[in-house]
């Protein structure tokens, strides 16, 4: 890769043929990226585009760059263009871009400081999620990592201490981090069921917190990891909706081993949230979303990897078949809890290019975009899904 | 890369006793029948090349390290240690992923398996916390980046075969 780095620099202008006598102030940079498109077929229901129609409209095209200023300063960068469906057109942006701060380390310990826009290390792959290379399936486990609200708790503008040890029984690490949460219009479709004349602001700032332990020789992680964080509605002139607030607590337990052939994951999501004075629109409200996936992967061959996943997530845990929030707020029962099966099969071809393929068997649609389904009756109850993804990266 | 990856897939099974070759089975054997003697006999005439070796750690001869732990090394290779005790920093030079050599060195010696080391990298380079190693295509351009580059450290099949840099013991 550094010597793609090198190959590029010349293009540039930058650089000496050749780079490590010369140790141009150049060398410490590494350039990364990546680029993803996939096809969605599914039976009935919106989910990445016009899906039963056969979608397009899933692409991921990121780039990313790195100076290592000295051995304790890293700065970084990515562009993210994220083409999904209704919820994501494509347009870049900054996905992170921070400095990191190594202020003390040895094989016993290393601590340090981020500042920036800094992607949240929640779970085992928020930090990576749109790079497909990064997790097994086309899509993460909707019911815990929701593309529907993926800005949520994507990344944060603000600050990360951290701290790790390291010693014969593994590694501990502890984050914690504060800031202004990044948020798009895909909050207020799924928290507001609309995208109402207005818009969220975060209230306040968001905390984060992280605390993982991986054995030695990393075959066994765990670990827990949550966000809180307040949203403002500030309501625009034709809002009917007054000036309420949504408060959001979302924590994740993850578990993962690590075999030579195979990888199993579980992970757990817990989200209470509670709106408040929006008006006699959206009386005040409580609920606790729920979500958990057991996930196995089996490599065949070094390049070869089977996946097998079944996830189960609930708009309320307290009314996990749907059936009083239906009577409550209308849609019917089954719009509120999915229950997921996946299959799927990855192929990583040489070092750039990888291809799969993944299908999916849903109960229920808890984990769809209102946005790309804004007619709840329009729903189907049992559906099926199809993909094909090819992703390169370098 | 291209030629790797055919290689080791006509190969896998193949492959995968040449990973585990330096690895002691010995008891194994011994508890074994007649007929797995005479396979194992086979095998170690055909693998003879390979059970010879063991991989091993290299450094810039400058490094004054002359031992290391299983842990540092892990540190080191995981691209977690930014300097060494001598505040020189730490240049990692790593071979393709599905170089047999790699693959051996990740799990005879770091004790890790070389899709967790991928993993490890590819979170950090993505997500801007960090960097990859430095890619060499073969072991000679291996040991001639290492011999040049101050502060650096990589691996071999066998450092006795190279005096232009030094081997590290790992404890």
């Amino acid at each position: 890769m550094h010597r793609r780095v090198i190959a590029l620099l010349p293009v540039l202008g930058l650089m000496s043929a050749n780079a490590e006598e010369s140790q141009s102030i150049w060398d410490p940079l590494q350039v990364h990226g990546f680029a993803s498109q996939a096809v969605v077929r599914t039976s009935d229901n919106h989910f990445f585009g016009n899906s039963p129609e056969t979608s397009f409209d899933f692409t991921e095209i990121g780039i990313n760059a790195s100076l290592l200023i000295n051995p304790q300063i890293l700065l970084s960068g990515q562009l993210l263009a994220r083409r999904a469906g209704n919820m994501y057109d494509g347009t870049p942006n900054l996905d992170y871009g921070l400095a990191d701060f190594t202020l003390a380390s040895s094989i016993e310990h290393r601590w340090g400081l981020r500042a920036g826009r800094i992607k949240n290390p929640l779970g085992i792959y928020n930090e990576t999620r749109d790079v497909p290379f990064t997790h097994p399936g086309i899509f993460l486990p909707q019911v815990v990592y929701f593309d529907k609200i993926r800005n949520l708790a994507l990344s944060l503008d603000g600050l990360m201490f951290y701290g790790e040890t390291y010693s014969n029984l593994g590694a501990l690490s502890l984050t914690v981090g504060g800031g202004r949460s990044v948020l798009d219009d895909n909050v207020e479709w799924t928290f507001l069921r609309n995208d109402y004349d207005g818009e969220f602001q975060p209230n306040g700032i968001v905390g984060l917190a992280r605390l993982w332990y991986s054995a030695p020789g990393e075959q066994l992680k765990f670990g827990l990891s949550g966000t809180t964080l307040s949203l403002q509605f500030d309501p625009g002139q034709h809002s009917p909706l007054n000036a309420g607030t949504t408060d959001i607590f979302y924590w994740i337990a993850s578990i993962q081993y690590d075999a030579e052939d195979w990888t199993l994951t579980a992970e757990y999501a817990h989200e209470p949230l509670e709106w408040r004075d929006y008006g006699p629109l959206l009386s005040n409200f409580r609920t606790t979303v729920e979500g958990y996936y057991l996930q196995g992967t089996y490599r065949i061959r070094p390049n070869v990897e089977l996946l097998l996943r079944y996830e189960e997530g609930f708009a309320n845990r307290n009314d996990r078949d749907g059936v009083e929030f239906s009577l409550l707020r209308g849609p019917p029962p089954f719009t509120y809890f999915s229950k997921i099966w996946t299959a799927g099969l990855r192929w990583d071809i040489n070092r750039e290019w990888m291809v799969r393929a993944e299908y999916q068997r849903h109960h229920g649609t808890f984990v769809l975009s209102y946005r790309e389904n804004p007619d709840p009756s329009q729903l189907s109850e049992y559906w099926n899904l199809f993909a094909v993804q090819a992703a390169f990266r370098f | 890369m291209d030629g790797y990856y055919s290689r080791l897939n006509n190969g896998y099974p193949w492959h995968r006793a040449l990973d585990n070759a330096a690895a002691p089975t010995c008891s194994a054997i011994n508890r074994s029948s007649g007929r797995l003697k005479k396979v194992f006999i086979c095998l170690t005439v055909t693998l003879w090349p390979w059970m010879l070796t063991a991989q091993e750690l290299i450094v810039n001869k400058a490094t004054p390290n002359t031992q290391i732990s299983q842990n540092q090394a892990r540190l080191c290779f995981t691209m977690r240690l930014p300097l060494w005790e001598n505040n020189v920093p730490v240049k990692v030079f790593v071979l393709p992923d599905n170089h047999p050599l790699h693959r051996k060195f990740a799990k005879n010696i770091l004790g890790l398996f070389p899709y967790q080391l991928r993993q490890v990298w590819d979170r950090q380079i993505f997500s801007g916390t960090g960097q990859a190693p430095i890619m060499v295509a073969t072991e000679q351009e291996m040991v001639e980046r290492v011999a040049s580059t101050l502060g650096s450290i990589g691996y071999v099949e066998s450092g006795s075969s190279y005096p232009q840099v030094r081997t590290l013991e790992v404890r």
